[in-house]
């Protein structure tokens, strides 16, 4: 750790409390407000864990890119295809088999939505960011299209779908007053132990970590790094539609316009502070299930919601000069 | 048949071409502040980020100050600081160019949305600006100015040079740091335009209000080869879908309403075909993302 970047550091924490300031905050208080609001209630910690489901796995779906030297802007649309797809599924009544076939056609749709960016990386040279930025555009535009045409709640005057019958929706673990716990956040656990277990323990894993080390070095040992990147990109991919699945079927309960409140880049954070190890997506994926609660908290106490992303903004950007730096070969 | 001559009596092309060029006008100014950055081969994702926060600044101060200089100052001022930002993260901390940009893009829109929602009673007054005519003239003279400094002149072929190999650069005794600065300040200028001219062109600064056209700035300078004019025919395309979005609104094209949203997403529809039909790797500066 050099002076620049604790000089970065103090100037992000100058930015947030700034922020606070301007927003006629009173930088202590807002404080006590998130500990007595958001972290010492049930009903806080409630939407913590509601919070955190969708952003541990999206933070696993941008981390398993990232490892793979992919940076997987798309998470977002990704993510409202595959809630599209699983609500269009579980809409319909297919007896027991409702559930399971709404989450694999979600993650089957987030993959299949991914896997043009990977073709076009490993087979064009495009850019990844940039056809990952397209897509998400496009994927919105299709969702506003959808959701004002076929998928539409007749009954209903906004742009939504109905709500899916109570068969389909995924139960809660423990109801204990207003705390709620949704299976939905064991799958996306189970989600970022699978990973680290693909990544450490397996040939796919292996060649996923050397592509992204040294994509050269890769292709002369062997490994077929235009499969690994399209293989990474679609699985990235994939995760990203089983986090918009389980969001309908756990939380959401219904799509509607606008679905994400920018979970993608939200989803960037999380990879970048779990740095090396996918273990640790757990916590960095918890922070910012905390950090969304609390703003929220502190929205209703008259501190506009954009604070959010000045958090994430100086938080990435933070975490950022301490890895994924890029040294030129001599200066 | 019948579908076509209905079509062509819908639109109006006078005002087609007056929308056509508004529409574009801010493309072609963010794709050229693209275009200086990634030139010099700083990746700028954070175009969006830059217009929104420019739109916003020039926004509120012609309408405290009621002078439009001032506003347009302001504007590019914002959006200068914002890309010198960017210089400071990826030359100097070494941050990767994409979560730099990904970084100022979420700082602008947490930023502008908080002072939006927290000083409501900003957005009442009528705002001092210059006339729409000034922005189309500044953005084609932009595109002129580009193409012979990219063609012409030293900086021009320097900032080529930096931004196809950075190293070689480094040996030729040339810095790209410098080189670099240089260029994010144009990108500065040309981003700080290019929302002031959104907010001009809206009457007042809303939250969120360059809905993208950053992103589509972006998707038109690389459907462009990184090359101004290509670029500007590519921005002005995306003009046009935008206009014609407006003037078709709900008429049936060969039997069919095509949806607002279909036109929407059409440029990054093309560019994305683009980019999976012809390599879109091999335009691209050589050194891009290189420190």
């Amino acid at each position: 750790m050099s002076w620049k970047q604790i000089l970065l550091a103090l100037a992000g924490f100058g930015v947030v409390i700034g922020a606070l300031i301007v927003a006629g905050a009173v930088p202590s208080d807002a404080l006590q407000t998130v500990i007595q609001k958001a972290l010492t209630t049930p009903a806080g910690w409630r939407d913590i864990l509601r919070e955190t489901t969708p952003l541990l796995l999206l933070g696993c779906s941008v981390f398993l890119a990232l490892k793979a030297g992919l940076f997987n802007i798309g998470a977002d649309g990704q993510f409202v295809v595959g809630a599209m797809a699983s609500v269009a599924v579980a809409l319909q009544n297919f007896g027991p088999l409702t559930i399971p076939l709404a989450i694999v056609v979600g993650t089957l749709a987030g993959g299949l939505w991914a896997l043009p960016v990977g073709l076009i990386k490993a087979y064009r040279g495009g850019h990844e960011v940039i056809t990952t930025i397209m897509l998400n555009n496009i994927a919105f535009f299709l969702s506003v299209f959808l959701v004002k045409g076929v998928l539409k709640d007749p009954e209903s005057q906004s742009p939504t779908t109905a709500y899916i019958a109570e068969a389909a929706k995924l139960p809660n673990l423990v109801q204990n007053g207003p705390f709620r716990l949704n299976i939905a956040l064991l799958f996306a656990i189970a989600v970022a132990l699978a990973l680290w277990w693909y990544l450490k323990r397996t040939v796919g894993g292996y060649e996923l970590n050397a592509t992204g080390a040294n994509s050269k070095a890769a292709k002369f040992a062997g490994i077929q790094i235009e499969k690994v990147i399209v293989r990474s990109m679609t699985t990235s991919g994939a995760i990203a539609g089983l986090a918009g699945a389980l969001q309908v079927l756990a939380y959401e309960n219904r799509f509607y316009s606008g679905f994400s409140p920018g979970y993608g880049f939200d989803a960037l954070g999380v990879a970048l502070l779990a740095g090396g190890s996918p273990l640790a997506l757990l916590g960095s994926g918890l922070l910012f299930g905390i950090i969304g609660k609390s703003t929220t908290v502190l929205s209703l106490t008259g501190v506009p919601k954009g604070l959010s992303f000045i958090l994430l903004g100086i938080l990435v950007i933070v975490f950022a000069s301490f890895r994924y730096r890029k040294e030129p070969s001599h200066d | 048949m019948i579908d076509l001559t209905y079509l062509v009596a819908a639109i109006s092309f006078g005002s087609l071409l007056t929308s056509t060029l508004t529409f574009s006008a801010p493309l072609i100014l963010g794709a050229l502040g693209g275009l200086c950055s990634e030139r010099s081969g700083v990746i700028n994702i954070g175009l969006e980020g830059k217009m929104l926060a420019a739109a916003c600044a020039t926004g509120y101060i012609a309408q405290a100050s009621q002078n439009p200089i001032l506003g347009l100052t302001a504007g590019i001022f914002v959006a200068t600081l914002l890309a010198m930002l960017h210089w400071t993260l990826t030359q100097t901390y070494r941050i990767d160019h994409i979560i730099s940009g990904m970084g100022i893009n979420a700082l602008c829109a947490g930023g502008t949305s908080l002072i939006s929602k927290t000083f409501p009673e900003l957005g009442s007054k009528q705002m001092a600006a210059f006339s729409i005519y000034v922005y189309w003239l500044c953005a084609w003279t932009a595109v002129i100015a580009i193409w012979w400094i990219l063609k012409s002149t030293r900086g021009g072929l320097r900032l080529y040079a930096v931004g196809n190999d950075p190293d070689k650069s480094r040996q030729m005794g040339i810095k790209p740091g410098k080189v670099r600065l240089q260029a994010l300040l144009g990108t500065g200028l040309l981003t700080g335009l290019a929302g002031a001219l959104i907010v001009t062109n809206a009457g007042s600064f809303s939250d969120g209000m360059t809905s993208g056209r950053g992103y589509i700035a972006l998707a038109a300078l690389i459907l462009g080869g990184w090359r101004p004019w290509p670029t500007l025919i590519a921005a002005v395309l995306f003009g046009l879908f935008d206009s014609l979005q407006l003037q078709l609104q709900g008429q049936p094209l060969f039997g069919q309403v095509i949806p607002g949203e279909f036109w929407q997403a059409l440029p990054y529809l093309v560019t994305l075909i683009a980019l999976a039909g012809i390599a879109g790797k091999s335009r691209a500066p050589a050194g891009l993302g290189k420190p």
